[in-house]
């Protein structure tokens, strides 16, 4: 894949950018800043080409519980104003505004993570943290589960051919459907944690638990905007706070 | 049984991890394929937490919770109630609150009143009340008939909980039962349910 300067930021970068934006969005009052956020994060997304995947991720994760969310702020919360009435359901102005409210940041901070994790590589962004400080054990750990996790479910899909194979009913009432979920489930996991001795052989005779200093032959480097835009970041929000203090 | 902070730490335990956070994915899929009415996506965090102790289990759960946000932030927030739920299970096990039928359904109702009791508030703080799942339109309800919203929000999680966690901890009863004593004797809880052996 072809990276761009964007893709390119050390991601330490990227991820304080993300929890810049997310407290920018918790400090400044009110929906227009947050959603004016949202198009910012649109605009890196743009610039970065990851449009098409920032925003079919923000489609399916985020959509259908942003409308939840405002529906039941604008039904729900205690409000002398009313606006209109249908049945039992009444909206109030306060319910508007803090359904907005919460909407809005809701989009704005959950998209600033999703756009971080389709910058980043997770394979990047762990060594990053394992350069903060983070023990390769840990590294190891969720990198793993990165790899076990498809591979453990094409496991899943052969056992439940298996055991249709065998006889066993995966269609037809809830109690039918219910019973094979655990001849599908248990010789997943006996199967998987007896792999795990193995993986533990291979590590130790490899010496992952000798107390020395591990050599990687994964590195990051920091640009020059790496070491400035932290910086940048804590200016602007000092700033914003100083300005909510003081107006 | 004293044990350390540390020592529960050891190689087999890190390296059951990933296979639990595979597990609380895996079969949350399972679940979805046979159409499943609960979400059964703690089996992996329950399972850590009964043989290997409540700190790994702790950290199984976290990692569940950030590699699911990776695709869907909302898990992010809901982080603490994973680690929660395995800190739980942890000191169950280590209580022998696992060892036989009765007492595993007793532990999977302490486990729901675990994650509605941390769970609710973040639901009701961070989202509002509701979140995509199908709980918000009894929550929708509940608010409706002019019930207050933490009222609401913690009658319709424990009522989509208390099933899929006692379920779940039937499952990983039958499973540890099922695991060999050589396995068990390598874990630092599997003392307490290896068949012969045992003190």
């Amino acid at each position: 894949m072809q990276k761009n300067f964007i893709q390119q930021l050390h991601p330490m970068t990227k991820f304080f950018f993300a929890l810049f934006l997310s407290a920018a969005v918790l400090i400044i009052p009110g929906h227009l800043f947050s959603f004016l956020g949202f198009a910012i994060l649109l605009l890196i997304a743009v610039a970065a080409g990851v449009v098409k995947e920032f925003l079919g991720t923000v489609m399916k994760a985020l959509l259908f519980l942003l409308v939840i969310i405002f529906l039941m702020q604008l039904f729900f919360y205690p409000g002398d104003h009313v606006l209109g009435q249908w049945g039992i359901f009444k909206w109030t102005e306060e319910g508007l505004n803090y359904g907005l409210t919460l909407s809005s940041r809701i989009l704005a901070m959950g998209s600033a993570f999703i756009l971080f994790f389709r910058l980043t590589e997770v394979r990047d962004f762990v060594k990053s943290l394992e350069d903060a400080g983070l023990p390769p054990m840990g590294a190891y750990v969720v990198l793993s589960t990165l790899q076990i996790i498809p591979e453990m479910r094409r496991h899943a899909n052969t056992i439940m051919d298996a055991q249709k194979t065998r006889g066993v009913e995966t269609e037809g009432s809830l109690l039918i459907r219910a019973k094979a979920f655990i001849p599908t489930l248990t010789p997943l996991i006996l199967s998987s944690i007896s792999s795990t001795e193995e993986r533990a052989i291979t590590l130790e005779s490899r010496a992952f638990s000798a107390p020395t200093k591990k050599t990687s032959l994964h590195k990051l480097t920091k640009s020059t905007a790496d070491r400035i835009l932290p910086f940048v970041y804590i200016t602007i929000l000092v700033g914003l706070i100083l300005w909510r203090i003081l107006t | 049984m004293n044990r350390s902070f540390k020592d529960d730490f050891n190689m087999m335990s890190m390296l059951l991890i990933p296979i639990g956070v595979a597990i609380n994915i895996v079969g949350f899929q399972i679940a979805n394929v046979l159409r499943l009415p609960i979400f059964l996506d703690t089996i992996g965090t329950i399972l850590i937490g009964v043989v290997a102790g409540p700190w790994v289990a702790l950290l199984a759960g976290l990692i569940t919770n950030l590699i699911n946000g990776i695709f869907n932030p909302v898990y992010f927030p809901y982080a603490i109630t994973s680690m929660a739920i395995g800190l739980g299970v942890g000191f169950l096990s280590k209580a022998g609150m696992f060892k036989n039928i009765i007492k595993t359904i007793i532990s999977g109702i302490i486990i729901t009143f675990i994650a509605v009791i941390v769970s609710a508030p973040i639901t009701v703080l961070v989202f509002g009340g509701a979140t995509g799942s199908t709980s918000a339109i009894l929550t929708a309800t509940l608010l409706a008939s002019g019930q207050e919203i933490w009222g609401a929000v913690f009658a319709s999680s424990f009522v989509f909980e208390i099933a899929d966690k006692i379920v779940s901890a039937l499952i990983v009863y039958f499973i540890v039962r099922k695991m060999s004593d050589r396995y068990l004797s390598k874990m630092n809880y599997g003392l307490l349910y290896m068949k012969r052996g045992g003190k």
